[in-house]
């Protein structure tokens, strides 16, 4: 049978950031791709040798824009092992707050892109509507919607005062409760359904064989999730992950609206069970240079994130590494894409959460 | 570097179910003993709650194997660390041939480079 | 046969004719901003005493500070509106507020000028007898040649 190669990318209206995959069609199957990444790589880890450590947080930081807090929190947390520095509990609270809500705001961002790829504009109007109000909370404690620039080694630089917090507990069961209407469309109506049920199913053994991270690896039923190793308090929480068996696309997006019920109420945990008092201190002042290395791993909104930093003493970095989640779920949406429809193409580079800058640094 | 040994543990842990977390590698500049200078790449894999890694340090041209018979996600990696370390990695399952970031640098972060690039800033190697 | 008089969309059609809008009327309706949020950075250069310590801890060198000639330029394109230059600068002249940043093209600048545009620029003004600096004082109008 004749084949026709289709080069789609690297500007595409689905992507939301620029990859390319040759496809090798056979009539309207897709029997081979070959990825070309390359195209956001900003060559960031070599600006270790530019910017000094202090600083270097915010470079980190515009790895990325959706994944950026988390980003943050990684380079500061790597840094205070390096350093020995003791973070003030209540810094450590405030933390975890704002990577659930940098979850809540990623998962919303990807439903609608998730919806908009397969069609259905009016989804992805209300989904970011919805996160509107996120972001709003997010520029009203930390002064920015996408970038925060709130993470700092040793603390954190603002803090939120207790009846905020509550207000803005409040103020997410609000959105919890008006979101409930478009999660019970993603998850029951009939023309998702149609288009993404038994589309790029991934099974539990193939999963575990392309190393799957995050919710691309609990849609096939492995309960992976960097949070149950209980660092940064969420020992302190008490949650489930949330499963699904199918392994299909609409698994994923299932897993993903779950998500966001379950920050919301991480969240309000947090909030009930952090101390009390906000003229606590929120940072530890840092002295010194590091020494040392260290790997740590987070739970972003795609997946498990490691970290590595070397430090040798001088004020500049030696060696810092981001392994995002991307960047490990890449052969899994290479697997999932040989021996698909042309048209289910979109869906399933969707459903990894691609963040190739992230990936490419 | 001891491939065999080497390449024997990397199948226990895939038999034990273990994940492939992240290969990573850093350069290590030139010194006295290592005129062109190492690298210090770490694959490191994980389980539940554990986190292992295995620690090798490289010397330039030295011919390192791909675990991506047993590990197939090993290849992004693996191209990575020859695109941007010059590592020798032989028999990566998806072979990319240095196509993968194209950078305008060739090999960014040979040991020589870096040391070349602090230098020109004036920087203590 | 289906019923021809269940149009569920003319009850929703109606409705909207009759109800406000589901998106707010910008330019009319303008979103306020949050007052932590951050924009540009403001300078003060009465307060100000020429340290140098916010120009040493921007992560994007957008300061130039001199205290020989009692300047102070930020190149505003440049800034990522952090924050550190307020947080360090003990005689609070810096400031952080929303509006847009005041960009000023430098014209007949040389080229090899390190600092080719885009610069904000103030000095203080010479008092009588001393040698004639460069540049207006605190209002930070389009900048001279350095």
């Amino acid at each position: 049978m004749k084949r026709t190669v289709v080069p789609m990318g690297p500007q595409h209206p689905v992507l939301p950031e620029p990859i390319v995959l040759d496809l090798v069609l056979e009539d309207e199957k897709v029997v081979d791709a070959i990825p070309t990444i390359g195209y956001i790589h900003r060559g960031l880890e070599m600006l270790v040798e530019r910017v000094e450590f202090t600083e270097f947080g915010y470079v980190v930081e515009r790895i990325c824009g959706i994944c950026s807090f988390m980003h943050g929190m990684g380079y500061a947390v790597a840094m205070e092992k390096i350093m020995a520095v003791e973070v003030p509990e209540r810094a450590s609270w405030l933390r975890l707050i704002w990577a659930e809500m940098s979850r809540i705001h990623s998962h919303l961002l990807w439903l609608g892109l998730g919806a908009d790829a397969f069609g259905f504009e009016n989804l992805f109007m209300h989904c970011w509507r919805t996160r509107e109000e996120v972001l709003d909370i997010f520029e009203k404690t930390t002064g920015g919607r996408i970038i925060f620039s709130v993470n700092r080694i040793g603390g954190v630089r603002r803090d939120i005062s207790d009846s905020e917090l509550v207000a803005i507990v409040e103020k997410l069961e609000q959105l919890g409760a008006g979101f409930a209407e478009t999660a019970r469309i993603f998850e029951t109506d009939p023309s998702i359904r149609h288009r993404l049920g038994g589309v790029g199913i991934l099974t539990r053994e193939d999963a575990h064989a392309v190393d799957a991270v995050g919710p691309m690896a609990r849609a096939s039923g492995i309960a992976l999730d960097t949070r149950l190793t209980g660092t940064h308090f969420y020992d302190r929480l008490d949650f489930e992950p949330v499963l699904e068996t199918a392994g299909d696309c609409l698994a994923r997006v299932v897993v993903r609206v779950r998500e966001i019920t379950q920050s919301i109420d991480l969240i309000r945990q947090a909030v009930e069970r952090m101390p009390k008092g906000e003229g606590a201190p929120i940072e530890t002042k840092v002295r010194g240079n590091p020494t040392g290395e260290t790997f740590e791993r987070l739970e972003q909104p795609r997946g498990e994130v490691i970290y590595y930093i070397k430090a040798n003493g001088t004020k500049y970095l030696e060696r810092f590494r981001a392994r995002t989640p991307t960047f490990a779920n890449i052969p899994a949406m290479i697997k999932l894409v040989k021996g698909c429809d042309l048209a289910d193409v979109p869906n399933i580079i969707m459903t990894i959460d691609p963040c190739i800058s992230c990936t490419e640094r | 570097m001891d491939t065999e040994a080497f390449l024997a543990r990397v199948g226990e842990y895939q038999k034990d179910g273990w994940r492939l977390a992240i290969i990573n590698t850093t350069s290590i500049l030139p010194a006295e003993g290592m005129e062109e200078g190492a690298f210090d790449v770490s694959w490191s894999f994980a389980k539940d709650d554990r986190f292992e890694h295995l620690r090798h340090r490289i010397l330039p041209g030295e011919e390192v194997p791909s675990i991506s018979p047993s590990f197939g996600a090993a290849f992004l990696y693996e191209n990575e660390m020859r695109e941007l370390f010059g590592v020798n990695v032989t028999g990566i399952a998806l072979d990319l041939k240095g196509q993968l970031y194209k950078t305008a640098t060739i090999v960014p972060f040979a040991p020589s480079a870096i040391r070349a690039r602090l230098e020109a800033v004036g920087k203590k190697a | 046969m289906t019923n021809p008089f269940n149009l569920p969309m003319v009850g929703r059609s109606l409705r909207n004719l009759v109800s406000r809008p589901a998106t707010r009327r910008y330019p009319s309706e303008v979103r306020p901003h949050f007052p932590g949020t951050r924009g540009t950075i403001e300078f003060d250069l009465d307060t100000c005493v020429f340290c140098g310590l916010c120009a040493r801890r921007c992560p994007t060198v957008a300061l130039t500070v001199s205290r020989e000639d009692r300047s102070f330029a930020i190149e505003q394109l440049r800034c990522i509106a952090c924050g550190v230059c307020i947080d360090v600068c003990n005689k609070d002249s810096l400031h952080m507020s929303v509006e847009a940043p005041r960009v000023h093209l430098r014209t007949g600048a040389a080229p090899g000028d390190p600092r080719p545009g885009h610069e904000e620029w103030h000095q203080v003004q010479p008092a009588a007898g001393s040698p004639p600096g460069q540049g207006d004082s605190a209002g930070g109008t389009a900048a001279a040649a350095v």
